[in-house]
């Protein structure tokens, strides 16, 4: 071999090399220059399944169609405790009125009384610019396209069922035939009858403006359903040309979905057919102090564009914010440490950076429950009700919400939680977290020191949990825990998720949790957990059948918030008191984590078209960026450095050996 | 050699049954229909009747045997039809991540191919000295890291501490071998270990060789006698296990395309799996399975034709 030859191929080679892997000499995701526009930039942890209207349910979802379609209601940005709906394409509050009607039962004409709910929209609204319509220009919404939307969640084809069609069929006159005459049309491969008339969905002849829905009972959270996308109003052109809405919204509201790259980007820009919409004008002195009325009166939205990427993994998606590559970023427990304090505030390092934490209710609850039709958890006899009170006194929320939150969160002392009405902070649970209080209800309930009497052996209770991460095994150890604190022995029996599904379902299971999150900030869709016609599959999991339990939650969905749902709230707090079905753990609290340059920013989180509201600095964005990503070569140049230097002795090794080599045959011959 | 691959691509049918069989049955045994249109549909509650038209409109109310015969028909007709989760067409779903997919496999290929067998004959050169010392312990120490350390730590170092590349992304084009580079340098370091130290045995097993001790008798010099005679009698071992490794390059990537958001086929498998979409894990099972049987056939006419002493009858 000649060494020299040899080494200086080596040299090109790598020279060639690190040209080429520095040759991008950038960790900017992004083309240079587009950062410095009013982009909000952030990201989805996996892709929307579907980003129809009518069928969409998933948060992730929310975060790309609420900002495309708009509802009859908006929940208000600044105003909480509890929170506000505002018109948004309503033109005024909804007439509610009652609505005498007739219907057959067992043979005979029976005389009742629902309501009738008028809604009127604003004159002038669009549908945005599309070629589904003449001349691509989006035409006007009239009443006709809310309508549609309710027609269409009736629509039995799985490919888009709406996922709450069941909170209106049983109430909306005429619904349940309907869905039922769609369901026969679509076993005979009919399509859809639009124009079928409904008795409970009327527009108004004379109004195109104007429609009403028929109830047949009271139901104050229909105001609620038209704040949500699957009731936007839905221009039939789009349904009609493609066929379905899943990869090609068509929309009314703030943004448009200007490009998709499936499972990868979405971008939205500003729709030039929006509704007009401002800035709040009103806010707390908290809200000024936190600077969020300094774009007041201004007209929405205060960006131009919104870019989403899919980051499916979570460390991924925080280095990219550490980086200054996304705006928004969420707090969990892989940055818990880095970007907050115990306490919850923010850490020095990140607030040096100029970011900001803020909390916000999740509106849900956590919750351990019972099922009531176990031989040995459930009933309703005073010693089984002892023994649920008994385990509800192991439980040490706090505990709970150190080990799983870092501490962040309001302890449940009852299922509603804070911001929606009927949450009271002053309530405290008689079934707490209290140790000898636990032993004391245990003895009662006939198993002292946890030591069943029939067997002389310790109660054994089954724990039916799905493992999906390391802080769901710290849950069922943690959980296991608290129970042998009472001497109970609490064995956890693992299933895959749809396993447990199917189990809770059924009710093939003994005591287990969940999560519950508000589809609507109303007590109603809380408490009925508990409602019995709501029995699994239904989400009365626990099997929970109180006749008088029933019949309070009945007046108390029928009516508005007031000092008698209230009382009416109280009561039923009261009767699950004392049978306990369920043990209440935590409230979560969400933390969110802005750059500096991000403002009016106040996570809502019943609502996920904010980013409307959201102003960006730029061109202060593009500095900090370039500041904080300036490349470092020195480490790469030191690298090569020593392998070079570290290389010569051993050249010079193997050379003098194969000198060597040619110097001793030599001696050999002669 | 004809003959050798019509009854090599013969012997694939029954293997490729088989594994249908064995996921079709394995499906029935994870999960009931009722329980994948539980999770399929979006409501938290569907009710019984929304359940029944998803198993209908997704054909899992047909008999078994039915089942089985339209499934396996249509994967051989590559009629892979909709994903159960996102009513997506799963073979428009696997072309769109093609292309990614094979940018991030090719990097890596070729990277890792140059670079490894570089670094083999760097340490064959140097063998004895501490280079070649150094060099083994290092190929062992990299062999005992997991590969997400490799994926974390090469988002740190490159993407962090050096700030070179971008963390993360994708973008269509000319500039998507930006993003590409980042997880190609992470696939070809997580590799590097234990086929560096492979490859080092294979070219020190021919230096030893008679051949070559005649060539350096004859004066060749230590170049030509590496790159001309050693590469390429090494090159026959090397080959087979490169080409053999090629659909562990695909499963491989499941992780580096999810950490590094590149939208390829292992993201299309790493979200079905995620998601239990079951429709569109059997296509990629079955897409899999024939790209393991091509290596395998693809390995064997390498053999041959590297080696003249073998031959494919």
């Amino acid at each position: 071999m000649s060494s020299p030859q040899f080494r200086r191929g080596q040299s090109v080679v790598a020279s060639i090399l690190l040209l080429i892997l520095l040759g991008g000499c950038s960790n900017n995701p992004y083309p240079p220059g587009q950062t410095a526009k009013s982009v909000i930039y952030r990201t989805l942890p996996e892709a929307p399944r579907d980003l129809d209207p009518t069928k969409s349910y998933s948060e992730i979802e929310a975060y790309i169609i609420d900002n495309i379609y708009a509802d009859y209601f908006k929940y208000d940005f600044l105003k909480r405790n509890p929170y506000r709906l505002d018109l948004n394409l309503g033109a005024e509050e909804p007439v509610v009125a009652p609505y005498p009607y007739t219907v057959r039962e067992r043979g005979r004409i029976v005389n009742k009384v629902g309501q009738s709910w008028t809604f009127r929209i604003k004159h002038g609204l669009r549908f945005q610019d599309d070629p589904c319509f003449p001349g691509g220009k989006g035409r006007e919404i009239t009443a006709a396209d809310f309508l549609y939307s309710f027609r269409r969640m009736a629509n039995p084809d799985a490919a888009i069922a709406c996922p709450i069609v069941n909170f209106v069929s049983d109430k909306i006159l005429g619904y349940a035939d309907y869905m039922q005459y769609c369901a026969d049309r679509f076993s005979r491969k009919l399509p859809m009858d639009y124009a079928c008339p409904v008795e409970g969905l009327q527009l108004d002849p004379k109004d195109p403006y104007t429609f009403r829905i028929l109830l047949n009972q009271p139901y104050p959270q229909l105001r609620f359903l038209m704040a949500m996308h699957f009731t936007t109003p839905l221009a039939h052109e789009a349904i009609e040309k493609y066929g379905n809405l899943q990869t090609h919204p068509v929309g009314n509201s703030t943004y448009i979905l200007a490009s998709m790259e499936p499972h990868l980007r979405w971008v939205l820009k500003v729709n030039p057919n929006r509704p007009l919409e401002y800035y709040p004008t009103e806010g707390s002195p908290a809200d000024i102090k936190a600077g969020l009325l300094q774009d007041a009166g201004k007209q929405l939205p205060l960006n131009n564009e919104i870019d989403i990427d899919c980051i499916r993994e979570l460390v991924t998606d925080w280095n990219l914010f550490a980086q200054g590559y996304e705006d928004i970023n969420s707090v969990t427990n892989t940055n818990f440490t880095t970007v907050a304090t115990l306490q919850g505030t923010i850490s020095p390092a990140m607030a040096r950076k100029g970011m900001r934490l803020q909390k916000a209710y999740a509106a849900d609850t956590r919750y351990f429950f019972f099922n009531m039709k176990d031989p040995v958890v459930g009933g309703y006899s005073p010693e089984k009700c002892k023994l649920r009170q008994a385990i509800s006194c192991a439980m040490d929320s706090q505990g709970f919400i150190d080990l799983v939150n870092n501490g962040i969160g309001v302890r449940a002392n009852y299922v509603v939680p804070p911001g929606i009405f009927g949450y009271d902070p002053s309530y405290q649970n008689p079934w707490a977290y209290n140790i000898p209080k636990a032993k004391k209800l245990l003895a009662e309930a006939g198993y002292p020191g946890g030591i069943d009497p029939k067997t002389g052996e310790q109660l054994t209770i089954y724990y039916d949990t799905g493992v999906f991460g390391a802080s769901d095994r710290q849950i069922v150890e943690w959980t296991v825990k608290q129970f042998a604190a009472i001497g109970i022995k609490l064995v956890p029996r693992y299933w895959r998720d749809i396993v447990l599904q199917s189990k809770m379902d059924s009710g093939d299971y003994q005591f287990t949790w969940l999560g519950w999150i508000a589809d609507y900030p109303d007590p109603e869709n809380f408490m009925m957990l508990l409602y019995g016609p709501n029995l699994r599959p239904g989400p009365n999991y626990c099997g929970y059948e109180n006749p008088e339990y029933d019949r309070l939650f009945e007046r108390m969905r029928s009516l508005n918030d007031g000092p008698e749902r209230l009382a009416l709230i109280q009561q039923l707090r009261s009767i699950q008191e004392k049978d306990c079905p369920m043990v209440y753990v935590a409230h979560d609290v969400n933390l969110g984590l802005y750059q500096g340059w991000l403002h009016n920013t106040n996570p809502l989180p019943v609502e996920y078209d904010l980013a409307k509201y959201d102003r960006v600095d730029g061109p202060f964005r593009a500095r900090m960026q370039a500041e904080w990503n300036r490349p470092n070569y020195w480490p790469i140049l030191i690298l090569v450095a020593l392998i070079v230097l570290g290389s010569i002795p051993a050249a010079r090794v193997v050379d003098s050996r194969k000198y060597r080599r040619i110097r001793r045959s030599q001696g050999s011959i002669h | 050699m004809l003959r050798y691959l019509v009854r090599r691509v013969l012997y694939a049918v029954p293997i490729l049954i088989g594994v249908m069989l064995f996921t079709f049955f394995l499906f029935y045994m994870s999960a009931t229909p009722a329980q994948m249109a539980r999770r399929n549909i979006s409501a938290k509650n569907p009710s019984h009747a929304q359940i029944e038209r998803w198993i209908t409109q997704h054909g899992y109310d047909k008999p078994l045997s039915k089942q089985f015969t339209i499934y396996i028909s249509d994967l051989f007709r590559f009629r892979f039809g909709k994903s159960d989760t996102t009513n997506e067409d799963i073979v428009a779903r696997l072309r769109s991540g093609l292309w990614p997919s094979t940018q991030l496999a090719l990097l890596i290929f070729i990277g890792s191919l140059i670079t490894d067998v570089f670094f083999a004959i760097y340490f064959a050169y140097y063998r004895g000295t501490y280079i070649d010392n150094w060099g083994r312990f290092v190929c062992v120490l990299m062999m005992s890291i997991t590969y997400i350390l490799y994926i974390i730590g090469g988002q740190y170092v490159f993407g962090k501490l050096l700030r070179l590349w971008p963390i993360a992304g994708y973008r269509w084009g000319a500039i998507s071998w930006e993003f590409m580079l980042l997880p190609a340098v992470v696939g070809i370091l997580s590799g590097y270990g234990g086929t560096v130290r492979l490859y080092r045995t294979f070219v020190l097993d021919e230096i030893g060789q008679d051949y070559v001790r005649t060539a350096r008798a004859k004066g060749v010099s230590e170049r030509s006698i590496l790159f001309r005679h050693v590469l390429k009698n090494a090159a026959i071992p090397i080959i087979t296990s490169v080409i053999y490794a090629i659909p562990f390059l695909i499963t491989g990537n499941l992780l580096l395309e999810s950490f590094f958001g590149i939208p390829g086929v292992g993201s299309v498998v790493f979200d079905a799996i995620n998601s239990s979409d079951f429709a569109t894990i059997r296509a990629t099972t079955f897409m899999l399975t024939i790209v393991y049987i091509l290596s395998a056939i693809l390995t064997d006419c390498c053999y041959a034709w590297v080696d003249p002493r073998v031959r494919l009858e």
